[in-house]
């Protein structure tokens, strides 16, 4: 008897194929959803059934309550699984869930409303023993009361949103004769942007790791850890290489900082599966960050590393099955390390970039995963996340597991739009980076201003125009766009060879 | 002949079966790749012994190279595109290429359609048509067989 009678995945791309593959291994019927945008997508043919939920604007599909639930309904699907990103963090969409008699595979609606609201996140993990950044979460939010807490947390410090994410509303004040300034249009920013312009202040932490504790709580309140993930390598608070184990962690401090993970689950009466941030300083402080009431994109490491599957611990958990394990039976082995596929163009600022999909080679070999959502033929847009790909790999330990991601990348071909690989070479091929000496700026401090890719070299262009030359006249198979395909070597227009 | 932009670089390129098979001149290197497909966009390059896997996709003008690890990006230059698109609108036709003029289809006052052969001029022993850019009447021929011409001369006028 399977979980479930029929799982909707309220998701695309990579994680709506992810989940659907678990699904399908246990037995359970799967619905995608796609947009307009993603009619002919990966993940909208990954499933056992696919409904249009509206165009391509996230806002009237992948975000919208109604077409989802009415999805759901019209293929009788009993639950719904939200991916990441989208609706996942949702509260009031896992109200309507269980509202409309479905199960959500996550947290119920007032978890995810108290860990979304920084102030009282702070304060919960503070009164659970878990530690927080020195700062200030008081209800007083008079500008007088925060410029006398910012004097007393000290310089620099940063100001954020106690609602609200990305980046927005938040700034690191150095000086105290800039804070009323940078207080003013932190508000307006968070007004604009989250409708609500509460503040909490934190000592700025320099140079930090970004550690997380991947934890699993089932409904009887049993609540484990599945050890630690860094992912400090990040762009714009963007992760792009996570890894497990840290390399950061003492055993004694990595037995800290998973207890400090499990006390901040229980705190909030978390049940599913959920990742506990924390900020870890150079002299070995960690402090808590923020809890993502959700799956991550990086969990893959974790899987690997232990064995389990997240995303069938979460459908268990979510029909009401307790955990079948021990903290005891979980076990860490080996290293794994992801690195994320972006549409993005480092000769452009890192912006997202779209187009079609011409080539897709993805890496294979021992020790190899890849979770991906293109595929040849795949249109890249910008209406959504930029990530395409996750390439992880494993090894006995770090250094066989960067060996093997360095060569998997090297190895990966996306053509057609610019992505960021030549950027993750270089990061993971760096020796700082094999040297384990990371922190949340490394990319800033380490990369700094892409240099301009060489030229081709001649017997690169040779090859080249030998093989469009080669797959000419093979109709819609030939080396071009996956449909309409004219002959490729007609497009060489007047001066082609007679 | 083929223009190629990479970056700031101009490529010449000309690709034609011989009777040793394939073969490819870039920048005047003559050389004979054995290149096969082994799946839509994937190639292996067998030289020797050795044997390198690429991957390579056209999507209009741009050509999209994966070569050892690295993404490449070949723009295809067209006549109209390198200055002389204005005379290309009047309809003047001019030599892409240095070489010398081997057929000459048209007289002045003769109606063309557009993509009509017109001239035929032979560079690196091949031999390269010119059509007509639109269709029009042939309002003067500046060459006659034989005659060597130089890039970006105007050898045909169409009105």
């Amino acid at each position: 008897m399977p979980l479930f009678r029929k799982l909707l995945i309220a998701n695309r791309g990579e994680i709506a194929v992810r989940v659907a593959r678990t699904a399908r291994a246990l037995g359970i019927p799967t619905v995608a959803v796609y947009s307009e945008a993603d009619r002919g997508a990966v993940h909208a043919r990954a499933c056992d059934e696919a409904v249009g939920i509206g165009p391509a604007e996230a806002r009237l599909s992948y975000l919208s309550f109604e077409r989802l639930l009415s999805a759901a309904k019209q293929t009788g699907a009993d639950a719904i699984h939200p991916g990441y990103g989208f609706l996942s963090q949702n509260g009031d969409f896992a109200d309507a869930c269980r509202d409309a008699g479905l199960v959500f595979v996550g947290p119920p609606g007032d978890v995810h409303r108290t860990m979304g609201d920084k102030k009282g996140a702070r304060r919960l993990m503070a009164a659970a023993g878990v530690p927080v950044v020195p700062g200030y979460d008081g209800d007083d939010q008079q500008d007088a009361t925060l410029a006398a807490a910012a004097a007393s947390v000290g310089f620099p410090l940063i100001i954020k949103p106690s609602r609200g994410g990305g980046g927005k509303g938040m700034r690191v004040v150095h000086r105290i004769d800039d804070f009323a300034a940078a207080l003013a249009s932190c508000r307006r920013e968070a007004k604009g942007a989250f409708g609500d312009d509460t503040m909490v202040l934190e000592r700025f932490v320099q140079r930090p790791r970004h550690i997380e504790v991947q934890v699993l709580a089932d409904g009887t309140g049993a609540t484990l850890h599945l050890f630690e993930r860094e992912c400090s390598v990040q762009r714009r608070h963007q992760k792009v290489l996570e890894e497990t184990p840290s390399p950061a962690l003492t055993s004694v401090l990595r037995a800290e900082l998973c207890a400090a993970g499990v006390a901040a689950a229980r705190a909030a009466g978390y049940v599913n599966a959920g990742t506990v941030e924390f900020l870890l300083d150079p002299s070995g402080h960690f402090y808590f960050l923020e809890m993502n009431t959700r799956l991550q994109v990086e969990h893959p490491v974790t899987e690997l590393v232990t064995g389990l599957d997240l995303v069938r611990l979460q459908l268990e958990i979510a029909a009401g099955r307790p955990l079948s394990m021990g903290q005891a039976e979980i076990r860490s082995q080996g290293h794994a390390l992801e690195a994320r596929l972006y549409a993005e163009d480092p000769s452009n600022d890192d912006l997202p970039s779209a187009g079609p999909v011409l080539v897709c080679a993805m890496p294979e070999g021992p020790g190899l995963r890849v979770d991906t959502g293109i595929a040849r033929g795949s249109e890249v847009s910008v209406h959504y996340d930029p990530m395409l790909a996750k390439i992880v790999a494993f090894g006995r330990e770090r250094a066989e597991s960067i060996e093997r991601l360095s060569d998997a990348l090297a190895r990966t071909a996306v053509l057609g739009l610019a992505t960021n690989l030549g950027r993750l070479r270089t990061l993971v091929d760096h020796p700082e980076f094999r040297a384990g000496h990371l922190h949340t700026g490394f990319i800033e401090e380490h990369l700094g201003e892409v240099s301009p890719h060489p030229c081709a070299p001649p017997e690169a262009v040779a090859a080249a125009l030998a093989a469009l030359h080669v797959s000419r006249g093979r109709g819609p198979a030939a080396a071009g766009p996956a449909a309409s395909v004219p002959d490729p070597f007609a497009a060489l227009g007047a001066w082609r060879l007679s | 002949m083929i223009r190629l932009r990479c970056r700031e670089q101009q490529h010449e390129a000309v690709v034609r079966e011989s009777s040793q098979g394939l073969e490819v001149v870039v920048d005047g290197l003559v050389s004979r790749p054995d290149v096969e497909e082994i799946a839509p966009g994937s190639f292996v390059l067998r030289e020797g012994t050795r044997v390198e896997g690429f991957h390579v996709a056209r999507d209009g003008d741009a050509i999209h190279l994966f070569w050892r690890g690295a993404v490449y990006r070949l723009d295809e230059e067209r006549e109209g595109q390198r200055g002389p698109a204005a005379r290309h609108a009047e309809g003047g036709l001019e030599a892409p290429m240095p070489g010398k003029v081997i057929k000459v289809a048209v007289a002045p006052g003769d109606r063309v359609e557009k993509g009509a052969e017109v001239l035929v001029v032979e560079a690196m022993k091949m031999e390269n048509a010119l059509r007509a850019p639109k269709a029009g009447v042939v309002r003067s021929v500046a060459v006659k067989v034989g005659d060597m011409v130089a890039p970006g001369r105007v050898l045909v006028e169409i009105e």
